[in-house]
Parts: structure tokens; C-alpha cells; sequence
């Protein structure tokens, strides 16, 4: 078995794969796709661990973590979707104001 | 406008934050000492045990927990995202109601064609629809 620490190491740099997109990034199109990139990292601890332990919880849970990221880009894409014909663009800096 | 392509004007000072952060859980994970393992046993299903997990059946050949709550609320979060998905991609304007099944261009060319030419000259959506779509 692959020790703990490689998958640690793979789930972190995934995690910060997708904090640099939500950091550096201005297009909300790609802000999703980093935060989907940091859900995605916690599932990869989960199922690894769920299998070091002998233990199938973290594997369901992880289920239920994708279904929750589903809904989140359901969201989000309408978000995007109502930004884009308020703003003419889909670029988070330009949306500074409540009302327009 | 944004196009797909890579943006060259931003700032990459801030992502060193991300890559501080990995260098901080690296040291973290390396240090960390993780008991020995233990694993599946070699005859189990796992996929099986996951299910029985869902519905708090404790039937499964590997342990886990009940997650019948969470599973119904995890249901009731997805039909409450559907809904509110369809509700922010709903369009505000009235008159140009019928125009929202059949458009799902990101609202720019139906904005500009009922502004300038109103909603009978927009016949290039009706066409679009009519070749590809099984409305």
C-alpha cells in the first residue's frame, strides 16, 4: 500500500492548485472549477483514509461530498449566468455593486 | 468581454499565499506519523457495504455509519439547488417570456435583438431552434 503521506501530498497540492486559480484567477468560470478542484481534494483524503482504515464511511461520505459539489455548480452557474447578462462579462472584478 | 483564453495582465504575487500553503502541509504531512494500516478485508464488497451505509442497514461485510440523515438531506440540497438554478436563470422580463425555453445563449443576443428589433424579427432563434432542438 502507498503510504499515507504521498496521498496527503497529492491532496494538498490539488487544494492548492485550486486556492492559486481562486487567488490569481478573475474569470468566474475558472473560480468554479478551483473550488471544485479543493472539494475534490478532501475527497481524495477521504477515500484514501476510508481504505487505510478498513473502513467504507469515508467513502460514502465522499458521495455525498460530490453530490454537494454538484449543487454547488448548479448554483454557481446560474450565478455566472446573472452576472454575465448584468455585467456583460463573467469577470468577478467588474461586479462591485449590489445594485445596477 | 472574457474569451477563453489564458490571462496574461494578472497578478501571480497572491498565488504565492497557495504555494506557501503547500509547503507548510507538506512539512506537516511528513512530520505526521499515521499508525499501521489496516485495509479491506480481502473478501469484502465495499461497494455493497456503501449502500447498506446510505440507508443505515447494517448488513455490509465492512463497517461504517448510518447515513440515511444525510442522505435525505443531501436529496432535499440538490432539489432546493435545481430549483434555485432555474430560478436565477429565469429571465425578469415578462414579454419576452415564450423567447427563455427556446435560448440559452447567455441572454447578450436576445437582449440586443427585442431591444432594437422587438420579438417578431428575432427569427434567427426560431431557426436555430427548429434544426436542432426537439422542443
Amino acid at each position: 500500500m502507498v503510504p499515507p503521506q504521498w496521498y496527503l501530498l497529492l491532496a494538498a497540492a490539488v487544494f492548492c492548485i485550486g486556492v492559486f486559480g481562486v487567488l490569481t484567477r478573475r474569470n468566474a468560470l475558472i473560480f468554479l472549477m478551483s473550488v471544485e478542484l479543493m472539494l475534490n481534494a478532501a475527497n481524495i483524503n477521504l477515500v484514501y483514509f476510508s481504505q487505510y482504515w478498513g473502513n467504507v464511511t469515508g467513502q460514502t461520505f465522499s458521495l455525498f461530498t460530490l453530490a454537494l459539489a454538484a449543487a454547488e455548480v448548479a448554483i454557481g452557474i446560474g450565478i455566472i449566468l446573472v452576472l454575465y447578462r448584468n455585467f456583460d462579462d463573467v469577470d468577478v472584478t467588474k461586479a462591485v455593486t449590489m445594485r445596477w | 468581454m472574457s474569451r477563453p483564453e489564458l490571462q496574461s495582465d494578472i497578478s501571480y504575487t497572491k498565488g504565492l499565499a497557495a504555494l506557501a500553503l503547500f509547503v507548510v502541509m507538506a512539512a506537516v504531512v511528513f512530520a505526521a506519523d499515521f499508525g499501521p494500516a489496516q485495509g479491506f478485508p480481502s473478501d469484502a464488497n465495499v461497494t455493497e457495504s456503501i449502500g447498506y451505509a446510505m440507508f443505515n442497514l447494517d448488513l455490509g461485510s465492512v463497517p461504517a455509519e448510518g447515513f440515511l440523515v444525510a442522505f435525505l438531506l443531501i436529496a432535499v440540497v440538490l432539489d432546493v439547488a435545481l430549483d434555485g438554478a432555474l430560478y436565477l436563470a429565469k429571465r425578469e422580463n415578462e414579454d419576452d417570456e415564450t423567447l427563455t425555453a427556446l435560448i440559452a445563449d447567455g441572454g447578450r443576443t436576445l437582449r440586443r435583438t427585442v431591444a432594437d428589433d422587438g420579438v417578431d424579427g428575432d427569427e434567427t432563434h426560431g431557426d436555430a431552434a427548429d434544426d436542432g432542438g426537439d422542443r
